[in-house]
């Protein structure tokens, strides 16, 4: 009996010192954990918007950069990004966070439109599981740059905002190339990227209007 | 009775004559997943000496103390304490690595060598012998893993360490960066150490 109760103060103790050794740890962390997401953020939601970060540019200038050019509107319980030119005046464009399933599991990306919600300046995917080398390369430069200057236009019965067509197909502006080796990626990616820029210009767009 | 092995010994066992990966076959769920990549599986060895060293190490000092029947609970409770300090701090310094790596630095909890380590040896042993058999064969994994990141890499993506090495034209071998080139890799390797150091009582004696 006296035993049952020594394992049981002795894991209390075990326990209460581990767990106050990891919180401490945790507790330390935590500011800069949250300070690399929110700079990944901005990071993100400036390339999509085209605005140039200098090469190199340190955390403290991007933040800087982003609270100067960048400014965030709720828009139907959803967060959108407004870009503001130099003069911090006219709007540069849009940025409004996009998502769906991959392959393998849900991928987020962020995609930016132009001030008249026709074309889109720039699109990141930046969370997603698939397989590296393969469908991972959504996260490519090449990938993310043929979304530059597409036409938007809400989907109208069969015909999408844009369809992915295998490398070196492609050939009208609403045509870009998928990623050889990943089939499943890529109409992954077309699926739920029409969708959702679709549901942008169709719910969001009107909502972003009435506010100004 | 055979005089208890130096302390070179212990440590020489789990590098080489023991390696946790090609002898005990320990460990491959980690070694399949972040080999593709040299940066990655660096990262994934730093945070796996650590905690293997530092666990066999609280479990060896508590080794008096610990009572037999939750002996596995305290040490559970030790591991998953350590990863998950290595996961917080990784997050904070390497946040990109950290994606990368994304659910397997949470899962060296279930590195069979932490808690095979900590039962088969760090509960016998004075810490400083534990701490160095942890040494050893956490060192002995880590050769393993960057071996075989070694091959996938530049197949794989055609770079080490993220700088371009094959010649101009290379085609990438896709095969290597998904787990089957994983499996080849690693079975090879445990084919060529079967046949230069044959186990004492296999097949070949």
């Amino acid at each position: 009996m006296k035993k049952q109760v020594l394992s049981v103060v002795y894991m209390f103790l075990i326990t209460l010192f581990f767990a106050s050794l990891v919180s401490a740890v945790k507790f330390l962390s935590q500011r800069k954990i949250e300070f690399n997401q929110a700079i990944k953020l901005q990071r993100i939601v400036l390339k999509v918007l085209g605005i140039p970060v200098g090469k190199g540019i340190s955390d403290e200038d991007l933040m800087q950069l982003y609270k100067m050019r960048v400014r965030n509107i709720e828009v139907r319980e959803s967060t959108l990004y407004v870009g503001y030119e130099e003069d911090g005046q006219s709007i540069a464009g849009y940025a409004f966070p996009v998502g769906g399933p991959g392959f393998w599991g849900p991928i987020q990306g962020m995609v930016g439109v132009n001030p008249e919600g026709k074309k889109i300046l720039g699109i990141a995917f930046y969370k997603h599981s698939e397989t590296p080398g393969l469908g991972g390369r959504i996260t490519e430069d090449w990938f993310a740059e043929q979304f530059k200057d597409l036409p938007l236009h809400p989907i109208e019965g069969d015909r999408n905002i844009f369809y992915l067509k295998p490398e070196g197909t492609a050939k009208a502006p609403n045509e870009l190339d998928a990623i050889t080796g990943a089939t499943n990626t890529s109409s992954a990616v077309e699926a739920f990227l029409n969708q959702e820029l679709d549901y942008f210009l169709r719910e969001l767009w009107t909502s972003v209007k009435g506010k100004e | 009775m055979p005089n208890p092995p130096s302390k070179k010994e212990i440590f020489l066992t789990g590098l080489w004559k023991d390696n946790p990966v090609l002898r005990q076959i320990l460990g491959i769920c980690s070694t399949l997943a972040v080999t593709n990549l040299m940066v990655n599986t660096l990262v994934m060895d730093a945070g796996l000496i650590f905690t293997v060293c530092m666990s066999s190490l609280t479990v060896s000092l508590l080794r008096k103390y610990t009572p037999m029947r939750i002996r596995m609970m305290v040490q559970t409770l030790i591991i998953a304490s350590y990863v998950i300090i290595v996961d917080i701090m990784i997050k904070a310094y390497l946040p990109d690595i950290s994606e990368a790596l994304g659910p397997y630095v949470a899962l060296i909890i279930t590195n069979c060598i932490i808690m095979g380590r900590a039962e088969a040896f760090a509960r016998h042993n004075p810490p400083m012998s534990s701490f160095l058999d942890g040494l050893g064969m956490s060192l002995g994994y880590s050769l393993v893993l960057i071996a075989i990141a070694f091959v996938r890499e530049p197949l794989g993506f055609g770079t080490l360490l993220g700088f371009s090495i094959m010649p101009e034209g290379f085609v990438q071998w896709t095969i290597m960066i998904t787990a089957p080139g994983a499996f080849f890799t690693l079975g090879i390797l445990v084919w060529i150490m079967k046949y230069f150091r044959p186990q004492p009582g296999g097949e070949e004696r």
